[in-house]
C-alpha cells in the first residue's frame, strides 16, 4: 500500500525515532510502513492520520480508484 | 481522489530504504559474531584441553594457537561494537518501547547463558560431541526443579510482558508470521520423520532436535519480516 508517511515526516523534521515514540512504535515498524513492508492496522493507521491532522485517505492509497456505490 | 492520485504520484522514490531504521543487517552480524565467538571459545578449551591432556604445560606453540585465537574473540567483540554503534547512529535514538524490549532481551540471553553455563558444569566437562549439546543425562533434583520452574513459570510471565509491552504491532506481525512457519514446519516435518523412521531411512525422530528445529524456524521467519 502506497503512503505518504516519510514525506509527512519529512516536512516535520522528525526522525523515524521521533516518528516512533509519538506512535509507540518501533523505528523499524516506521521503517518498514515507509517502505511499504507491512501496512499498519486501523488502529494504528487512525493513530497516524490523527497525528498528522489528515484522513487516512490522505495518507494512505491502496491502489483502488473504483465506485464502490454502484 | 484525482488530487490524490497526484500527490502520490508525487512521491519520490525511496532514496535508500535502509539508510534509516533498517538493522536487520547490523543485527544479523552481531548474531553472527557471537556464534563465531561461542565456537572460537570452544576451540580455546579443546586446544587447552588437548594440549594439556598427558599432564604436560602448555606448549609454545599451543601459547600461539590459544593467542590467535583469543585476537579472533577481539576482533569479534570490536565488531560487535562497531555494528552496535552503526545500529544507535541510524534513525536516532531507540523509543521508549525498543529500549524494553532490548533489555528484556539481553536478560533473557543472560539467563540463557547461565542455564548454559550450568548445565556444561553439571555435566562435567564440555560436551565434544554435538549431540551431547541435546544432553539427557540425569539432572541433580533441586536444578532440574528449578529449571523447570523458571522455564514452566517465570518465563511465560516474561513472554506475556513482552508480547503486552515491548513489542509493537509489526514485531507482533512478524512474531505470529514465524509461528506459522514452525507450526506448519512441525505438522509436516514430524510425521515425515516419523514415517521415514519406521520405514527405515532415518534414526528414531529425536524430539529434542524437533524442537530445537521448531524455534529455529520461528526465529528465521520472525527475524525476516521484523528486519527484511
Amino acid at each position: 500500500m502506497q503512503n505518504r508517511l516519510r514525506v509527512l515526516r519529512a516536512e516535520r523534521q522528525w526522525s523515524q525515532a521521533e516518528l516512533g515514540e509519538r506512535l509507540d512504535v518501533s523505528r523499524q515498524a516506521v521503517n518498514a510502513i515507509e517502505t511499504r513492508k507491512y501496512d499498519p492496522s486501523l488502529p494504528l493507521a487512525f493513530k497516524i492520520a490523527r497525528l498528522f491532522g489528515m484522513s487516512i485517505e490522505e495518507i494512505f492509497n491502496d491502489g483502488f480508484d473504483g465506485d464502490t456505490n454502484g | 481522489m484525482v488530487s490524490m492520485e497526484i500527490q502520490m504520484a508525487d512521491l519520490p522514490e525511496l532514496e535508500t530504504p535502509e539508510a534509516e531504521g533498517n538493522i536487520g543487517r547490523s543485527l544479523a552480524w552481531i548474531t553472527v559474531a557471537a556464534i563465531g565467538m561461542i565456537f572460537t571459545a570452544g576451540a580455546i578449551v579443546g586446544v587447552i584441553a588437548a594440549a594439556t591432556e598427558d599432564g604436560q604445560a602448555l606448549s609454545l606453540k599451543a601459547f600461539a594457537i590459544i593467542g590467535a585465537l583469543v585476537a579472533i574473540i577481539g576482533a569479534l567483540i570490536y565488531a560487535q561494537w562497531n555494528l552496535a554503534r552503526r545500529i544507535r547512529i541510524g534513525g536516532g535514538p531507540m523509543t521508549t518501547r525498543e529500549k524494553l524490549n532490548r533489555n528484556i532481551m539481553v536478560g533473557c540471553g543472560l539467563l540463557g547463558a547461565v542455564i548454559g553455563a550450568t548445565l556444561v558444569a553439571t555435566d562435567g566437562s564440555i560436551p565434544s560431541d554435538p549431540q551431547t549439546m541435546f544432553s539427557d543425562s540425569p539432572l541433580p533434583l533441586a536444578l532440574a526443579v528449578l529449571l523447570a520452574v523458571f522455564w514452566g513459570v517465570i518465563m511465560p510471565v516474561i513472554a506475556w510482558f513482552w508480547h503486552t509491552r515491548a513489542i509493537d504491532e509489526q514485531e507482533a506481525n512478524a512474531y505470529r508470521d514465524g509461528g506459522y512457519y514452525a507450526a506448519y514446519g512441525y505438522l509436516m516435518g514430524a510425521p515425515t520423520w516419523w514415517f521415514l523412521w519406521r520405514g527405515g531411512l532415518l534414526p528414531e525422530p529425536n524430539g529434542t532436535l524437533i524442537f530445537c528445529l521448531f524455534a529455529i524456524i520461528w526465529t528465521a521467519v520472525w527475524f525476516w519480516k521484523k528486519y527484511r
